[in-house]
């Protein structure tokens, strides 16, 4: 069981994410789900159906640390060993552990009746994201204590850095053809927060040094918090562990996905403009907003600043004292300057934004006859679609860019797609970021009837030894949908 | 019929997504079992500070000072179920001009004295006594500390009432301080 759990956490942690960053469908405008990413995005569909469940569903892990391999690998390598080399010594305050995952509930989409401009979508996806950056200075204290060698040592209580949610999302989108050269698209997001805890923004110090009245002081100074909202009803429903159990978190979360839990609202923005009749540049932001919390809130603190020097008697002063409970005495007057409390205020999360930026080239005309300003489209037609317009060939360039605890994440993408007929398309591309310098993804669309599947992989080489992996990510779904044969 | 449609290229491309199979080296997660995290925890225990013009006034005992105190570091849950091994250190100084006993007694939820330090520090002029106690493997039994509740500090003056010495500020001072090893897994 307790492999189990080791496994389960390294191989989400290290084999499934990269920090939500979906490059290979940005600007695969095939794919629906592409609106999700840029709501402006140069699509051409009368109108489509997501199946429901699996329409969208997306996995990303990541790791800029360890990976699985570092540590398990079967190498006769003693773990202690491992651990001390790759993770204490090894690893910094800034690498982190991260996992996004989405599934769609369901995704529809369709043109104007009236205005054929405009393309409406809407749905509901169900999020969780979750990163971990590596507490440096904490798991060196805990793995090596303030003892010995690290007399003198300052350990940095900031490096605690957590941010975690899960989240239902409903959301509705235009995209609009405002101009025969720009498209345009927003989506309002309403959404319902499972649950949800960060630990950001914390300082602090703890350190170990010659004291003045005894041998060693030990001194403290602490700001930290943890907020948690929707995690305590959870807990307390598994540690009564009764027969209902099952019943009661279903019941719970069924709930919660409905509107039931913290509410929040957020907007996506969006744009394509085409530069010339085959280049583009395209754009996004995602996910501006935030949910309130005020339910099932629970969230701690640690503020203050202690000095420890044991307990201290000073004759003649503490002549009266004699007697007293002097052990108690010193861990109140600790916990007096460093109180650990609990509350229960309501609190402001805001989403990680995420913003998309790209150029794209397009050129090798799939058919005679496709000059854009001839064909009277209601809607831009060069993202493939139609069979007598598109283009066979498209390279690109994408800056992707995510809000992270502590900072922006920044990933560099070039790609290459390649359509084949109106029904298939496939596309590759090369990414950098913190995680990989190798990340080499693949992915492809296929239409059989009304019928669509799409299948989009990242970071291909590492799947030779996946556990060694420090990126790895895949998106795949199923849609019904029809050409915009205008 | 779709297949044959698209052409021989795309199915070139299918096969070379699908080449991508998830392999993996062997893995050993029991390995797990095998991480052991023992940090070296150290901290101040206690200490005492008494004057020389304060143990002057102590004429009706030999003993110008004794107190029993509760001490819980030890039994704490987490230092009692992982203790692995410890030292503690003293250090004495004694600048008065009399000749003094210290003694520490380590005292169990009875009472009972489970193990003693004692220090015997000639008058002043002196130099600083240190001593380490190792518990644990090579060392006393670890059982001293992890049964310890209380201790006993008593300081016996071994010298006259009247004296005084020309050293500064003159006192007796002990201080403590121990580096335990722990095993949090």
């Amino acid at each position: 069981m307790k492999s189990y759990l080791v496994f389960s956490f390294f191989f989400l942690s290290s084999v499934l994410m990269l920090g939500q960053n979906r490059q290979l469908l940005f600007d695969f405008d095939e794919i629906p789900q592409s609106l999700m990413v840029n709501p402006g995005a140069d699509t051409n569909h009368k109108w489509h159906v997501g199946v429901p469940v699996i329409s969208g569903f997306m996995v990303q892990g990541a790791t800029s640390g360890v990976t699985v391999n570092d540590i398990f690998a079967d190498d006769g390598v003693d773990i202690n060993l491992k651990v001390r080399e790759r993770m204490i010594e090894g690893m910094n305050s800034r690498d982190d552990f991260s996992i996004t995952s989405q599934i769609e509930g369901f995704y529809v989409g369709f043109q104007g009746r009236n205005r054929p401009d405009n393309y409406y979508s809407f749905g509901m996806y169900g999020e969780t994201d979750i990163i971990v950056y590596w507490p440096e200075d904490l798991a060196r204290l805990a793995f090596d204590g303030n003892g010995g060698p690290n007399i003198g040592r300052q350990f940095d209580l900031g490096d605690l850095n957590l941010r975690g949610e899960m989240t239902t999302v409903f959301h509705f989108g235009i995209r609009k053809k405002v101009r025969d050269n720009l498209t345009l698209g927003f989506r309002g997001k309403l959404y319902s927060n499972i649950f949800n805890h960060k630990s950001t923004n914390n300082s602090g110090t703890f350190l170990t040094t010659e004291g003045e009245d005894n041998i060693l002081s030990n001194s403290i100074t602490a700001d930290m918090g943890l907020q948690t909202a929707g995690l305590n009803e959870i807990r307390d429903i598994l540690r009564e562990d009764t027969d209902t159990t099952r019943e009661d978190l279903t019941s719970l979360f069924t709930n919660r996905v409905l509107l039931g839990g913290n509410l929040g609202l957020g907007l996506d923005l969006g744009f394509t403009y085409e530069l010339n009749e085959q280049t583009q540049i395209s754009g996004s932001v995602l996910d501006l907003g935030f949910i309130y919390n005020s339910k099932d809130v629970l969230s701690y603190t640690l503020e203050g600043t202690a000095v420890n020097e044991g307990i201290n008697v000073l004759l003649p002063e503490d002549i009266n004292t004699i007697g007293e409970d002097r052990w108690q005495q010193l861990v109140d007057e600790i916990e007096a300057a460093l109180p650990f409390e609990e509350n229960q205020d309501n609190y402001i999360m805001l989403r990680p934004v995420k913003l998309y930026g790209s150029i794209t080239h397009d050129w090798g005309e799939g058919a005679s006859g496709t000059r854009r300003e001839n064909c009277g489209c209601a809607i831009n037609v060069r993202g493939g679609g139609n069979s007598e317009q598109y283009y066979r060939n498209r390279i690109g360039g994408l800056l992707y860019m995510i809000k992270r605890p502590l900072g922006v994440q920044a990933a560099l993408t070039g790609s290459y797609q390649r359509r084949f007929g109106r029904n298939f398309s496939v596309k590759t591309s090369y990414t950098i970021d913190k995680y990989s310098f190798s990340n080499i993804g693949l992915g492809l669309a296929l239409k059989a009837g009304p019928v669509q599947f799409y299948i989009l992989g990242d970071n291909l080489l590492s799947y030779q030894n996946i556990a060694g992996s420090n990126y790895a990510s895949l998106q795949f779904g199923f849609n019904i949908l029809s050409w915009n044969d205008n | 019929m779709i297949m044959k449609k698209l052409g021989a290229l795309p199915l070139l491309w299918i096969t070379f997504f699908l080449s991508f199979q998830a392999c993996s080296d062997k893995q050993n997660f029991d390995q797990f079992d095998d991480l052991q995290i023992t940090p070296l925890v150290a901290s101040s225990l206690f200490a005492v500070e008494v004057e020389e013009s304060f143990i002057n006034t102590i004429t009706t005992a030999t003993a110008f000072y004794s107190e029993t105190f509760n001490f819980d570091a030890f039994t704490e849950r987490f230092v009692a179920e992982n203790l692995l091994e410890g030292t503690i250190s003293y250090e004495i100084e004694n600048s008065t001009s009399k000749p003094v006993t210290l003694v520490i007694e380590f005292l169990d939820a009875g009472g009972n004295a489970l193990d003693a330090e004692r220090f015997d520090i000639p008058a002043a002029p002196t130099a600083l006594l240190t001593r380490d106690v190792a518990y644990g493997p090579g060392g006393k039994p670890l059982d001293i500390l992890i049964n310890t509740t209380d201790l006993r500090i008593t300081g016996v003056n071994l010298g006259d009432n009247t004296s005084t010495s020309t050293e500064t500020d003159p006192k007796i001072s002990l201080k403590s301080a121990a580096e335990f090893l722990v095993q949090v897994k």
